[in-house]
């Protein structure tokens, strides 16, 4: 209720400017920077062993022989409309490209996110809760390992023993060849669902597990020593004390007392390392031939194909300012001392 | 409830390690699937062999991959190709990269060029016969009949014309290796002719890798995102089912194909995209892939080992060569730098052993290729002496490479040491290939000294090679050594004016003009670079052909046992 109140409303108003400013900003920085770079975007074009005189053709075709301000007054233009241009390398509409990449990668970010979570924060709470006992030792051996294990190894790993070795899990890709459904949201999951075949969902599921459980053990070693962390200092606090002494049971205190105060500083870093998995996910991606966004944008980069280059990094951004936005609604949600204004 | 929970996490963690060490127990566990796969498959060779293998650890894999493979087997005709590099413009007239392993199964060119080592060169494919005039500037092919394109169109002269129209409008790619084509006649149906501006060998061109493809009328209309979804008909045995970009390509076989299918030929083609090397040769290995290439040079060695698959090694058409600055390099010094190059390190070091020392500036695949007989061996003494002689002191030489290209590298490293004991410091530049093109692209006074680059030819000629690296250039485009002789350029133009009518008498010309290259120290020619797949052994069919880089006519593959 009160994030719409009048205050808040003229609050999220001036958040939504300063997040569009900041985007404007990525958009700019990389347009700039692409170009700046010693390549030739009317060669990649036209092909590795194009003659001059086709460069050219092509340089004066894709209006890249203006004034450099020229051509990013035109591209900002043609991103408020909502075109994105195409892929000098592959020709392809960019936004056509987008639609299928960024759902693929957010699927795992999500499912990675949710997974840390669910599991981190019980498993946090306990470590918490048998502070220097063995469980505890053992859970935070297990967040270590997890948050500095390099993700190409454990995937190696999990592949081998998973896959190559007890045939459970298959071992890349987003589906089998002989699997098709429909491709109505990109996330294959949901639409796998919305099929209504389960043999399409169990296959889809089969292909979630490996690179979700690579992904997730990042962000899984975190959420368990940050709430053990946050619970520790909360349950030496005063109040938890007087209901300890109250006899309040020990699950409500660890639970409804606790728990929630220990959240919120939890909160910002999970959603963080929700958005770091979006720009970092090429590594789990190269790994299981996962095509989603971080492929596609280090595919750019390698060819120097800025017109994906700053589509790519503005999606980024976009998925960080409001990844943050989303944070500071919930945060000042969950806690009235925070004031959005 | 936190207990139980700790409890499971315990168990995970327990059964992650117990999984880790115990290998013996699992090669113990395996003779079930064994004796159930046994009868099941035919291929009694391999079934047998694998109990006395066994103790080595090698024999665990087979032993691991072989039901899998039977149950792929059973359940469809599919071939699984696993590509190393991406499918980017799957557009006929403009596609220059690795999309030819796709394409070349789809569409079809007018000649097809054969494997090294075959009595002709050339092969009909939609052309049957074709002949020029005595100077190659009027060719004329006859087209096969009863042909038609996947979308039932049929195929004709006129369809050839459009064909080529389009790629030729296009200009993109590698529409360049129609320059010569002045005009293009449709004679009648099955018989198209070309009037060319300079004789070219267009047989040759023909079958070039890249923008020969034939494709359907209807298709000639559309533009390049049409063919990018995954369109697009050709007259091949196999046509485009699906592409999902980054991810795979399906083909299913043309019933109408005029070639005709028999019995074990594959029905349907899945080309994955894994760029992964890891994840290659472990989808090699676990039967999830049945073709795949470019796995790190190492690994061949253990693959060798495994029973159900066969390792093939070949020589490409892409050699490795240094261009040497002719305009900032005295012949002396260039000459020197030839004697200081340490082919026999080079050779046996890299590529994991399988690389090939250059016999001259064109591959030995290539025909018209160089005996190797004129170039030196190593000779640091004879190399410092004519520095010594030609007053050449405290030398600083830079080599330009491709950052991230290790071979590139190590051969940088290995050439400066060399080089030190002879008193020349070798500086290595590595930068991103457009960086050092533009760099070389500018002034020759104040480029690179030396110039690393792989080629590979875009149609089978010594031309290809000769011309754009060492032919004079107003403006450097790929003539990055800046070499310029008349000479040379002159015996060059004959040569492939030759090529069109008389390929005897042009491979005499080509090996002059290298010779003239050699002698005037124009590169360093390092080596040809080795080609090595690995293909399921109960696939026959497969021969590489390095004319067409990594590709499969999957066609030609039949699954026995």
């Amino acid at each position: 209720m009160r994030i719409l109140s009048g205050g808040s409303a003229n609050y999220l108003l001036r958040r939504l400017v300063s997040s569009l400013l900041v985007i404007l900003g990525v958009v700019t920085i990389t347009f700039v920077v692409s170009r700046l770079v010693p390549s030739d975007p009317a060669s990649l074009y036209a092909g590795a062993r194009a003659r001059p005189a086709q460069v050219e053709q092509v340089r004066q075709d894709l209006n890249l022989d203006a004034p450099l301000l020229s051509q990013y007054v035109s591209y900002i233009g043609d991103l408020v409309r909502g075109d994105f241009g195409i892929s000098f390398a592959t020709k392809r509409p960019i936004a056509q490209d987008l639609r299928r990449f960024l759902p693929a990668t957010l699927e795992l970010a999500f499912a990675a996110t949710a997974l840390s979570m669910l599991v981190g924060i019980p498993a946090g709470v306990a470590a918490a809760a048998r502070r220097h006992r063995p469980s505890d030792t053992s859970l935070r051996l297990f967040a270590v390992l997890g948050v500095s294990v390099p993700v190409f190894w454990s995937a190696l790993l999990l592949q081998l023993f998973f896959s190559s070795k007890l045939d459970w899990l298959p071992l890349a890709g987003r589906t089998d060849a002989t699997t098709s459904f429909n491709e109505v949201t990109g996330f294959f999951l949901v639409d796998a669902v919305l099929s209504g075949s389960w043999s399409n969902v169990t296959d889809v599921a089969a292909h979630l597990v490996l690179p979700v459980a690579v992904m997730a053990a990042y962000p899984l070693g975190l959420t368990i020593r940050l709430i053990r962390g946050a619970m520790l200092e909360v349950l030496g606090a005063d109040y938890i004390e007087a209901a300890t002494v109250a006899q309040v049971p020990r699950s409500t205190v660890l639970s409804r007392l606790a728990l929630k105060n220990s959240l919120l500083p939890a909160l910002t870093i999970l959603g963080l390392t929700f958005a770091y998995s979006v720009s970092s996910a090429f590594l789990v991606e190269a790994v299981f031939a996962w095509p989603g966004l971080g492929k596609y944008l280090t595919d750019a980069i390698v060819r120097a194909d800025f017109p994906v280059i700053t589509a790519a990094a503005m999606v980024i951004a976009v998925v960080y300012v409001a990844v943050n936005l989303i944070l500071d609604l919930v945060q000042s949600w969950l806690d009235p001392r925070v004031q959005l204004s | 409830m936190k207990f139980r929970l700790i409890m499971a996490i315990l168990s995970i963690l327990a059964l992650l390690a117990s999984a880790c060490g115990d290998d013996d127990d699992d090669a113990v566990g395996e003779p079930t699937p064994l004796a159930t796969e046994a009868p099941a498959s035919d291929s009694s060779g391999e079934g047998g062999s694998s109990p006395t293998e066994a103790p080595d650890d090698e024999g665990e894999t087979p032993d691991d991959t072989a039901p899998q493979e039977v149950e792929t087997d059973q359940s469809a005709g599919r071939f699984v190709f696993a590509s190393a590099f991406p499918f980017v413009d799957l557009d006929p007239s403009s596609a220059f990269s690795a999309e030819h392993i796709v394409l070349q199964n789809v569409y079809e060119s007018l000649t097809r060029f054969n494997p090294p080592g075959s009595s002709e060169l050339l092969s009909p494919s939609l052309a049957v016969e074709w002949e020029s005039n005595d100077d190659a500037t009027f060719w004329t092919f006859k087209l096969r009949d009863g042909v038609t394109f996947h979308d039932g169109s049929p195929f004709n002269a006129e369809a050839v014309r459009a064909s080529l129209q389009r790629t030729i409008d296009l200009g993109l790619g590698a529409a360049y290796i129609y320059l010569p084509i002045e005009s293009m006649e449709v004679v009648d149906d099955l018989t198209i002719s070309f009037s060319l501006a300079w004789p070219a060998p267009l047989d040759l061109v023909m079958s070039s890798a890249f923008a020969a493809y034939i494709m359907s009328p209807e298709s000639v209309g559309q533009d390049s995102q049409w063919f990018n979804e995954g369109n697009g008909a050709g007259t091949g045995p196999y046509a485009i089912e699906s592409v999902s970009p980054n991810e795979n390509v399906i083909l299913v076989r043309n019933d109408a194909y005029w070639g005709g299918w028999s019995a074990g030929q594959f029905d349907e083609v899945e080309l994955r995209i894994i760029e992964d090397q890891v994840l290659a040769e472990q989808m090699i290995r676990s039967g999830d892939a049945d073709f795949t290439f470019n796995l790190p040079f190492d690994s061949y060695a253990s693959l060798d080992g495994v029973e159900s698959l066969s390792v093939v090694r070949s020589l490409s058409m892409t050699n490795l060569f240094g261009l040497l600055n002719n305009v900032r390099l005295s012949a002396e010094v260039r000459e020197a730098l030839v004697l200081s190059f340490p082919y026999q390190d080079v050779v046996e070091n890299l590529y994991g052993g399988e690389a090939t020392r250059a016999v001259g500036p064109i591959p030995q695949t290539v025909w018209g290729a160089a005996d190797g007989s004129s170039l030196p061996q190593t000779n640091l003494e004879r190399a410092a002496a004519i520095l010594s002689e030609a007053g050449v002191e405290d030398l600083t030489l830079t080599y330009s490479y491709d950052v991230g290209e290790v071979e590139q590298e190590q051969i940088g490293e290995v050439w400066k040491a060399n080089l030190a004991e002879i008193g020349v410091d070798l500086v290595l530049e590595p930068l991103t290939w457009d960086a050092r093109w533009e760099i070389a692209q500018g002034d020759p006074a104040s480029a690179q000294d030396i110039f690393t680059m792989f080629w590979y030819p875009t149609y089978v000629t010594p031309t290809d090679f000769l011309y754009s690296l060492f032919r004079s250039e107003e403006f450097p485009f790929f003539n990055l050594g800046y070499y310029s002789n008349p000479e040379f350029d002159g015996l060059l133009d004959s040569a492939d004016a030759t090529s069109g009518t008389d390929v005897d008498a042009a491979i005499e010309m080509f090996r002059e003009a290298q010779d003239i290259l050699v002698a005037d120290n124009a590169a360093v020619f390092m080596l040809d670079v080795p080609s090595v797949s690995v293909i399921r052994s109960d696939i026959s069919g497969y021969t590489p052909n390095p004319a067409y880089a990594n590709v499969v006519w999957f066609y030609d593959l039949r699954r026995t046992g």
